[in-house]
C-alpha cells in the first residue's frame, strides 16, 4: 500500500474502534438486540481471527500444506497446545515462533 | 502521590475519584506484563508489515485495538482493498458492541464527550475488570463517581502502558532484519487472540468453518474468499448454537 492508503486505511480503523466501542454507549438502551443476534456478534470475531490465519498457514503456494515440513503449521500448532496448556500469552508466542525457526532451518 | 486537584474542585468528590482511580490501577497492575508484551508484539508486527514507524506510531495512537490492527496488517501486505481491510476489523471488533451495551448504564450519568472518550478506550480488559467488580451493584446505583473513576484508571493504566510498549515494539521491530521472519509473529499473536474466544461448541464449529472455507476460497479476487469465510463461519456457528437450544428448551 502506498503512504496515502496507509493512512486512509488507519483513519478507517480507527473509526470502526469508535464506532463499534461507542454503538450502545451513545445509542443508550433505546435498542435491544435480540440475544440470537448477540450471539451471532460474539462468534464472528473468532470466525475472522480463523480466515485470516487459516490460508496462511494451512497452504503454501495456494494448496494445502498439511505435514511436519510446514513450518508455519508446526509454529501454529505449538502455540495452540501452548495456549490450552499455559494460558500464558508469552508462553505462547516463544514456543509458537522457536518452533516455526526450528523446522525451518531444518527443512 | 496524584495531586487531588486534577480529581476537581470538590474536596470530599474529588476524593471519592482519586481513591477509586487508584483503585483501578493497583486492579490493572498485575496485568499490565501482558499488555506490554501485547503491545511489543504488535508493535514489531506493524513495523515488520512494511508500515514506516511513524504510521505504526500513528496506527498505535488513533486505533488503540490491538485485535483489529493485527487483523489489519497481513491484508495491507497482501494489498487487499481498503474495504476488506476495515469490513474485517469491523467483524473483529464486533464483540465491542455487545460490550459497549454492558458498559452504558455505568456511563450513561456522563456527558455524551467523556462518554466516548471512556467507550473509546476501554478495550478488552478494561470491559472484564469492571463488569467483574460491578457485578454486585444495582441497577439504580450502576454510574457513580467510584464506577467511573474505577474504569478510568483501569482503561487509562492499560492505554498509557500499551502505547509505549508499542513503540518500544516500534523502535526493536525496525531494528530486527525481515530474513529472520517475524512476520509470523503478527500469525501467532492472532492465534493467541482468537483461541480464548473459542469457547464453546458453536464457536469452535464457526472457527473451523471459516478456517477451511478461507483456504478453499483464497484464491478469488479482492480477498473475497475471506470474506466468505466469514460469512460461512458465523452461519455455522449459528446453525449449531439454534440446534443446542432446541435442544436444551
Amino acid at each position: 500500500m502506498s503512504a496515502i492508503e496507509i493512512w486512509v486505511t488507519t483513519i478507517g480503523l480507527a473509526l470502526v474502534t469508535f464506532i463499534t466501542r461507542n454503538f450502545f454507549i451513545v445509542l443508550g438502551d433505546a435498542v435491544r438486540l435480540p440475544e440470537r443476534v448477540q450471539h451471532a456478534l460474539r462468534y464472528a470475531p473468532a470466525c475472522a481471527l480463523t480466515a485470516l490465519i487459516a490460508p496462511d498457514v494451512l497452504a503454501q503456494n495456494g494448496a494445502w500444506a498439511i505435514g511436519l515440513a510446514n513450518p508455519k503449521l508446526v509454529g501454529a500448532l505449538i502455540a495452540i497446545l501452548t495456549m490450552l496448556a499455559t494460558r500464558n500469552t508469552l508462553a505462547t508466542m516463544a514456543l509458537g515462533m522457536s518452533a516455526f525457526f526450528l523446522v525451518r532451518a531444518l527443512a | 502521590m496524584i495531586p487531588l486537584h486534577w480529581f476537581g474542585g470538590n474536596a470530599s468528590l474529588a476524593h471519592v475519584r482519586r481513591d477509586a482511580f487508584i483503585a483501578g490501577l493497583w486492579r490493572a497492575l498485575p496485568s499490565l506484563f501482558a499488555t506490554g508484551i501485547w503491545g511489543i508484539v504488535t508493535g514489531v508486527a506493524m513495523v515488520k508489515s512494511g508500515l514506516s514507524p511513524l504510521q505504526a506510531a500513528g496506527m498505535s495512537l488513533l486505533v488503540f485495538a490491538g485485535s483489529a490492527q493485527l487483523a489489519a496488517l497481513p491484508l495491507i501486505v497482501a494489498h487487499a482493498p481498503i474495504w476488506v481491510v476495515l469490513l474485517t476489523a469491523l467483524v473483529v471488533n464486533l464483540r465491542f458492541v455487545i460490550f459497549s451495551a454492558a458498559l452504558y448504564p455505568y456511563l450513561k450519568k456522563l456527558p455524551l464527550r467523556r462518554r466516548v472518550l471512556l467507550g473509546y478506550i476501554t478495550a478488552d480488559f478494561g470491559f472484564a475488570v469492571g463488569m467483574a467488580r460491578w457485578i454486585n451493584v444495582p441497577a439504580e446505583e450502576r454510574g457513580a463517581p467510584e464506577h467511573i473513576w474505577f474504569l478510568v484508571g483501569v482503561a487509562g493504566g492499560t492505554w498509557f502502558v500499551w502505547q509505549v510498549t508499542s513503540i518500544l515494539g516500534i523502535v526493536l521491530g525496525a531494528q530486527v532484519p525481515s530474513a529472520w521472519g517475524l512476520d509470523f509473529a503478527t500469525v501467532v499473536a492472532l492465534l493467541a487472540l482468537a483461541l480464548p474466544m473459542i469457547s464453546n461448541s458453536p464457536a469452535l464449529i464457526g472457527a473451523v468453518t471459516a478456517g477451511i472455507i478461507a483456504v478453499l476460497a483464497a484464491s478469488l479476487p479482492l480477498r473475497l474468499g475471506l470474506v466468505a469465510a466469514v460469512i460461512a463461519g458465523i452461519t455455522a456457528a449459528m446453525a449449531v448454537d439454534v440446534a443446542l437450544e432446541k435442544k436444551h428448551a
